[in-house]
């Protein structure tokens, strides 16, 4: 009985934890489009993002920027600051495009699930 | 430093390798930001235990790397079964897998027709390659499951030593490239004189075996080697540093799309290797050595392309070009 109630707990972490992943996956690349606005480099960049509460790995951070790059969301340069070369990255022209029309997205979902969020009262 | 250096080392060596100085210049710039941040905070150097918690929590250097492949494939039947992170070895080793399987069974049916007449169906040349896939899918699966509780153990103080610049530059590992390369040049150019080379005790038998090699064979063999010795001068340059990156890489990419060329001409323009008295044995060697050529072409083929697109990526990616850093060719970090 005990070890039944273990695995169904085991379960039910491990889906919640799938489902929390799948849920930050989306907000993750919003929130790096926004953030790079300006431009940054990669620990800048996470050290930004921490500080208005978005705490993301540097593993998963610095691919999703290349990818972001290969995707032609963001543009990249070397540069020297400090003594030392960084890779800065900022939106570009296209980025511009795609982050407006995924904030308009991500209005139109939240207005949404708040209402049934409300209509449910969960 | 020294941890971070064998850290980022670690790491290179399962990234792409068109892409690989990039990354690891990044990456270096990145944590050296988040360490210096660190001491600044703290007001003092940080000890060697805070630079190896530091790394722990960066990560496995298998799973960094394996984040920034190109292509983030999984395989999934439902739930994932096997992640990005591991899929790219997971298609590297069923790639080597199958190569290897389709090679053996090129040499071992032929002489299975043979022995047995009708033993050979659809399915028996079918099965290995199912249970290599199967073994192999399996494996990876466990690997997978398992992977939070392996890969995330790891500790940073037993990462391996930093190469130095003798080990890991051009010196130890082109001596050992051009000998390798010059013995096997020379072992192939001997073998048609001496088939003990090749078979051992097995070529007194040779004259009894009811399957000879066309003629035609003789300029084929000799371009192939030809191009082996190319390939060995070429390397001699290397090892002299007497090549760019550039030019290495242009010399290596003609000499391949040279040996590609020798391999369609042998598929397409060649059809029969060897004659034999017994038309059954001479169809089925025929075939076997077709398949061979073929998948060697396929092979020749993707790894042309794949040489083409990473020197295509390190061009619009790379921080570093030849003129500001003409390093010789092959000397890897």
């Amino acid at each position: 009985m005990y070890r039944t109630v273990c695995i169904a707990q085991y379960m039910n972490e491990s889906a919640f934890e799938n489902l929390k992943l799948e849920l930050r996956r989306g907000c993750l690349v919003l929130a790096v489009l926004s953030q790079l606005r300006v431009e940054h480099y990669g620990y800048t960049l996470r050290k930004a993002l921490a500080e208005d509460g978005l705490e993301i790995e540097e593993s998963t951070l610095y691919p999703l920027l290349r990818r972001l790059e290969t995707q032609g969301l963001l543009t990249s340069e070397w540069r020297e600051e400090e003594k030392r070369n960084k890779r800065f990255y900022r939106l570009s022209k296209d980025g511009k495009l795609v982050l407006r029309q995924l904030l308009d997205e991500w209005q139109t979902m939240g207005a949404s699930l708040g209402r049934i969020l409300r209509e449910s009262k969960v | 430093m020294n941890l971070l250096n064998r850290y980022l080392q670690e790491v290179s060596k399962y990234l792409p390798k068109a892409r690989r100085e990039d990354i690891v210049a990044e990456l270096r710039a990145n944590i050296t930001s988040q360490l210096e941040d660190r001491e600044e905070e703290l007001g003092r150097p940080l000890t060697e235990d805070e630079i190896v918690a530091m790394l722990q929590h960066h990560g496995n250097p298998m799973i960094v790397a394996g984040r920034y492949r190109p292509h983030n494939l999984g395989l999934a039947f439902g739930v994932q079964l096997i992640g990005p992170e591991l899929f790219p070895f997971y298609r590297m080793i069923l790639l080597l897998n199958f190569c290897i399987t389709l090679v053996i069974l090129a040499i071992v049916l032929p002489i299975v027709a043979r022995e047995v007449p009708g033993a050979i169906t659809l399915g028996r040349f079918l099965t290995p390659l199912l249970m290599q896939f199967a073994a192999v899918t399996v494996i990876f699966i466990a690997l997978e499951q398992g992977k939070d509780h392996v890969l995330n153990r790891w500790d940073p103080g037993q990462l391996p030593p930093l190469k130095t610049a003798s080990e890991d530059g051009p010196s130890a590992r082109n001596i050992f490239n051009f000998v390798a390369a010059a013995v096997g040049t020379l072992w192939l150019a001997l073998t048609p004189r001496w088939p003990y080379l090749l078979l051992g005790p097995g070529a007194l038998y040779l004259p009894a075996i009811p399957m000879k090699l066309m003629p035609e064979w003789v300029w084929f063999y000799g371009a192939i080697v030809a191009l082996l010795c190319l390939q060995l001068g070429l390397q001699f340059l290397n090892l002299l540093r007497m090549l760019t990156r550039r030019a290495g890489r242009v010399a290596d990419l003609t000499l391949k799309c040279a040996g590609l060329a020798i391999g369609i001409l042998l598929a397409f323009k060649f059809p029969n290797y060897v004659t034999s008295p017994y038309q059954d044995v001479a169809e089925w060697a025929n075939l076997s050595f077709l398949i061979c050529v073929i998948v060697g072409v396929a092979i020749g083929l993707f790894g042309i392309v794949r040489a083409l697109s990473r020197d295509h990526r390190a061009e619009l990616t790379g921080p570093r070009t030849d003129h500001q850093n003409p390093r010789p060719y092959g000397t890897g970090l």
